[in-house]
């Protein structure tokens, strides 16, 4: 940072620093000292000043001192020959009679962090940790880790590890956590401390402030009790802390209490009602960021218990003062708790947030209504009509892309759609919303009286289009029209094509249209058969709502930085393409690191070729062992077993029955990405019965996952 | 854990940085400032960024950004609970949390942070042992510092460091022996247009001030206690003595502190002790608008409600306001939008009334939206919390006792 008369000031400290007159006068050498330290928190390179600094360091005033070693741990990687000079100021405060000043030269001297000066520093940690006050115990202990992290390749000296092990048994709560630090530190590679039976008593026995509290929840996450009765023990032990004042202590316990509850998932159920109370507090405190982070945590809860939250669904009523980010998680909350009781209400209250200042959060309300639509679409449809009527912009935008993707699932509210459609094309300016707005033309032409004249108006403006999403959707959607009301579609389709063929410089834009082109060579049948192949299929019955995941799902993530994440990713979904766009997109579809809000669409897409190839030759692979009886639901709980979730089935009692199942691996490696895995399963109730049985769909799961792993490598 | 910190003020100048491992380049900032200037409002910047090499979790408060740069994967509650301790214990030590009280602090801000945290893992927190290794500013000390030349850092070892009771240092003695405790409750609600309570809730705190010369034993209870559903306490509450038998079983920390929070939230018992009547219309023939609103008290048992106060956010178009109030002022700030109506003790014969005629420009977009905030002094409500008896054992003086009710308009919005 530029600062006036950087260069002037540090000339003019300096010489106020080595004047004899100001030397002797202690008060006066220390406000020296005090300007160059505020002249450093200013961004002002005072490096220059080292040396007479490093002088300054010999004093007996302990202000003067601290604010000496301020100035130096700051700048001694840039000087560290006349580093040196300090280490003996430091030695020497080592043996002080003081304790305070003994931990603060101990602290500083590992702070300076060179290590050219780790032979002088290692005798006073050792001297250090046999001190016979805490305070300097604590300091040393540290020192210890901060100095393996000079050399992390260096050998570990099995003595001093010996020495950090033993202190873990120090009578100060302090020396006993640091000590687990920074063993933690020091064994990195080894993984971490060794944690056994003794010391996990010792630790769980002696819990005490806050922040020591959560690492050792944190450390003994690593332990496995040997035997029941040990873990019933360890679990009464820590259901105190379970309902801790302290978020962070609640949050440390739980997710241990996860973790060694992960074979009994009853515990955990209750585990997680107990923490409840003091999850609804942080939601309510005073700290913005603590009640985002527990709205987070919230909802990684509801994955496995919906109704958690039930009774409460007014604590996640949006304040007008309230950030961005807070709402649209309370809403994504909300929409999670919609029940009969409460859908009027919560609709209500959703419908004030649609005409938010924010159009972020504005548009997350509107797309909170549509999920809600998917259950309650009348109710929703009514309020999505209603906000058209204000013919402002981005509402207007994110009720059309709503609308489209709720035609999608519920194809059934098409006519209610459809009407409201009309004359909303003036008040749409960006790209996304006049997409779904084509799109929904494109697919309910017949429907919409006044689609070939809205049509003719983008055509008759193609040429200063910029958005390609926007020209590729026209083009299907023209097409489509086309099919359904030739007369009046047919001059304006000519035209479009030839200007995509002949002008447009855009390559996706032009092959689009010459296949399109090509195609109506192929005659119409042909034509039709390709683009009004695929519709979502009304008959299929869309599960209501998310069947609830097993806590391990989502236990290892629970009181990290990942649920925070996961929400950003999913509010910009609502703003892809549409969703037959997903087909022109280069991405091989094995490659799914969308959200699975989107991936619904997906899947019915994904009978294409390349996976029905896959899916064909595995037919033949897995033999399925006959099952006379199997209801839905029976097969839908062997599935979440293994992990696998329904999509949709047909009715029960229809011929052939089918059922379509989706589940996700997550890699580990450098950067996270989630493979999707999709799959329809066919009853036909022939001969050839196929039913399921847990192994069978393990096999089906690693060979599907081979089987698109192979490809997704081929790719590449 | 906790790497580097960086202060940064409204406008986006970083004015403080302290790194616990090695030094982190300013420039980690930039990925923040980047996403600063994406919220255009500060209080939208989201609490967690994530950087290619670094997390960057930061806590807004008054009206500065705490930024902590982290390297590994943490538990975010920890970083944000910390972040929240390190500003209330500068609160604590200059009695406020701003730029300026920073800046003029630097050193012993430096120092605070410097015991607060090593090798970037929590050290001291308690504002109580802090405050013996380095003494608060007082201008009375600064005075003596300055003709003696003595230092403001305690020269002994800390003690409450190596007592039995981590929160209370030995040895305290007092003349005048007092407990005193605020019991301040205060009202979130929502509500709609008709004056319906959509959301209510109290938050409620009780804030002591205990000097107590010894190793005093509280013991204070309620005579309601089962009205509380989420209580939390001061790390110095034996937690199961509150599970058995519902009293408050502690020894006090020395001075200030926040006993317990707590949370009354089922809607029937919470009284909203005032009613707003509002109507609002805006003319669509030509550019101006009609407020009235009135005020009046609603439950409040007989007490005087004070301090009242109402802000109103206005739709942009609304250019200025042109109103009379029967009581207390009113301004309109013309650039943010927000008129603030400054009422001050309700008066129940009086009611007071604001109304005017508002000037706009055509194009109205959006409902006004109202932010009262309101105290209430003394007050009894139905629900409130009641304290029964404090009692004292383990020392054999006799303390002077008090308790003070308060209550107050927290998050309180009236919808259009």
């Amino acid at each position: 940072m530029p600062y006036l008369g950087g260069e002037d000031t540090v000339r003019e400290l300096r010489r106020a620093l080595s004047n004899p007159n100001v030397q002797s006068d202690q008060l006066r050498y220390r406000n020296t000292i005090l300007k160059v330290i505020r002249a450093m928190s200013q961004g002002v390179d005072v490096s220059g000043l080292f040396s007479d600094m490093v002088k300054a360091c010999a004093t007996v005033d302990i202000v003067q001192k601290k604010l000496v070693y301020v100035f130096l741990c700051s700048y001694a990687a840039l000087n560290p020959e006349l580093s040196l000079l300090v280490i003996n100021t430091l030695r020497k405060d080592c043996q002080d009679p003081n304790p305070m000043v003994r931990s603060l030269a101990l602290r500083n001297m590992t702070n300076l962090r060179l290590p050219s000066l780790m032979e002088y520093v290692e005798q006073p940690l050792t001297a250090g940790l046999r001190d016979r006050a805490a305070c300097v115990r604590r300091v040393a202990v540290l020192g210890w880790a901060k100095l393996h992290n000079l050399q992390p390749n260096s050998e570990i000296d099995a003595a001093v590890v010996n020495e950090l092990y033993s202190l873990l048994r120090d009578p100060d709560p302090v020396v006993m956590v640091n000590c687990l630090r920074a063993l933690e530190e020091i064994l990195k590679e080894e993984g971490g401390i060794a944690i056994n039976k003794p010391i996990t008593h010792h630790l769980l026995n002696r819990l005490s402030d806050v922040w020591g509290q959560c690492e050792v929840l944190r450390i003994l996450q690593r332990y496995r009790p040997q035997s029941e009765d040990e873990l019933f023990d360890i679990l009464s032990l820590l259901d105190a802390s379970l309902v801790s004042p302290h978020p962070q202590v609640m949050a440390a316990t739980l997710s241990l209490f996860l973790s060694l509850c992960s074979g009994l998932p009853a515990v955990s159920l209750a585990a997680l009602e107990r923490v409840r109370g003091p999850l609804l507090a942080a939601c309510g405190s005073v700290s913005r960021e603590l009640r985002f982070t527990a709205l987070c945590h919230i909802q990684l809860l509801l994955r496995s218990l919906p109704g958690l939250m039930g009774a409460h669904y007014k604590r996640f009523f949006c304040g007008y003062a309230e950030p961005a980010y807070i709402k649209q998680r309370k809403m994504q909350v909300l929409v999670e708790l919609v029940n009969d009781d409460n859908v009027t209400m919560l609709l209500d209250e959703l419908k004030g947030y649609c005409t938010d200042v924010n159009t972020d959060t504005a548009q997350a309300a509107i797309s909170a209504i549509g999920r809600i639509g998917r259950s309650y679409s009348d109710r929703c449809l009514e309020i999505l009509t209603g906000l058209l009527a204000l013919k402002q912009e981005h509402i207007t935008s994110a009720v059309v892309q709503t609308m489209r993707d709720l035609v999608w699932v519920c194809p059934q509210c098409s006519d209610t759609v459809c009407l409201a459609l009309e004359g909303c094309e003036e008040t749409l300016q960006d790209s996304q919303g006049r997409q779904a707005l084509l799109w929904l033309l494109g697919v309910y032409g017949e429907q919409v009286s006044s689609a070939p004249y809205t049509l003719e108006v983008f055509i008759d403006g193609v040429r200063s289009e910029v958005s390609l999403g926007v020209k590729m959707e026209l083009l299907t959607t023209t097409m489509r029209l086309f099919l359904c009301r030739p007369a009046e579609t047919q001059d304006m389709l000519g035209r479009l094509l030839h200007y995509c063929i002949e002008e447009e410089p855009d390559m996706c834009v032009r092959d689009q249209a010459l296949l399109y082109y090509r195609l109506l060579h192929c005659g119409i049948e042909e034509t039709q058969k390709v683009l009004q192949g695929r519709r979502s299929d009304p008959s299929l019955g869309v599960l209501i709502g998310r069947p609830s995941e097993p806590i391990s799902q989502w236990a290892c993530s629970f009181n990290t930085l990942e649920p925070l994440r996961q929400g950003t990713v999913e509010t910009d979904s609502t703003s892809r393409g549409s969703p037959e766009h997903v087909t022109f997109e280069p991405k091989p579809n094995t490659d799914l690191s969308d959200t699975l809000n989107f991936s619904l669409t997906l899947l019915l897409f994904l009978g294409d070729e390349k996976m029905e190839e896959d899916y064909m030759c595995l037919e033949e692979q897995i033999q399925f062992p006959a099952i006379p009886h199997c209801s839905p639901q029976s097969l839908q709980a062997a599935m979440q077993l293994v992990n696998i979730q329904t999509l949709a089935f047909t009715p029960p009692h229809t011929l052939p029955w089918r059922v379509y199942l989706y589940t996700h691996t997550q890699h580990a490696g450098d950067s996270p990405h989630i493979t999707l895995i999709l799959g329809e399963l066919l009853y036909t109730g022939e001969a050839n019965q196929r039913a399921v049985l847990k192994k069978a769909l393990k096999g089906f799961l690693s060979i599907l996952t081979t089987v698109l792993h192979t490809l997704s490598s081929e790719r590449k | 854990m906790i790497h580097s910190l960086f202060l940064i003020n409204h406008s986006g100048d970083i004015f403080l940085e302290k790194h616990w491992k090695s030094v982190i380049s300013r420039s980690v900032c930039d990925y923040f400032f980047e996403a600063r200037e994406k919220a255009v409002d500060p209080e939208n910047v989201p609490p967690v960024l994530q950087t290619p090499h670094h997390y960057l979790i930061s806590i807004y408060r008054g009206k500065l950004f705490f930024l902590s740069v982290i390297q590994t994967e943490v538990a975010p509650l920890f970083v944000i609970e910390f972040l929240h301790r390190v500003a209330d214990t500068i609160q604590d030590y200059f009695g406020e949390c701003s730029e300026g009280i920073i800046k003029d602090n630097i050193v012993t801000v430096y120092e605070l942070l410097e015991e607060m945290l090593d090798n970037g893992f929590p050290l001291a927190t308690e504002s109580n042992v802090l405050k013996e290794m380095i003494r608060p500013p007082t201008i009375l000390r600064s005075v003596v510092n300055t003709l003696t030349g003595s230092s403001n850092v305690g020269d002994t070892l800390p003690t409450g460091q190596l007592s039995n009771v981590p929160w209370r240092r030995a040895g305290v003695k007092y003349t005048n022996n007092e407990a005193y405790f605020d019991v301040i409750e205060e009202i979130d609600a929502i509500l709609d247009k008709s004056g319906t309570t959509v959301f209510a809730e109290i938050q409620g705190v009780i804030e002591a001030c205990v000097r107590l010369t010894g190793m005093p034993d509280l013991t204070l209870s309620f005579m309601n206690p089962r009205l509380l559903d989420d209580v939390s306490f001061h790390p110095c509450v034996r937690f199961k003595r509150w599970e058995s038998e519902r009293v408050l079983s502690f020894i006090p920390p020395d001075g200030n502190f926040t006993l317990m929070n707590y949370h009354v939230s089922s809607q029937n018992l919470v009284a909203i002790p005032v009613y707003v009547k509002q109507s609002i219309s805006f003319f669509e023939t030509g550019p101006c608008g009609r407020l009235d609103i009135t005020i009046g008290p609603k439950q409040t048992m007989g007490k005087t409600v004070e301090n009242m106060m109402v802000t109103i956010h206005m739709p942009k178009a609304v250019l200025n306001a042109n109103l009379t109030a029967t009581q207390g002022t009113y301004t309109y700030d013309l650039t943010t939008k927000v008129l603030v109506w400054d009422i001050g003790k309700l008066n129940p014969q009086k009611l007071p009334n604001l109304r005017g005629s508002l000037s706009t420009q055509l194009a109205i977009s959006g409902n006004p939206r109202y932010i009262m905030t309101l105290k209430l002094s003394q007050l009894m409500l139905v629900d409130c919390l009641k304290v029964s008896r404090l009692d004292m054992y383990g020392e054999k003086y006799k303390p002077f006792k008090g308790v003070k009710y308060l209550t107050k308009a927290g998050k309180f919005q009236v919808r259009t």
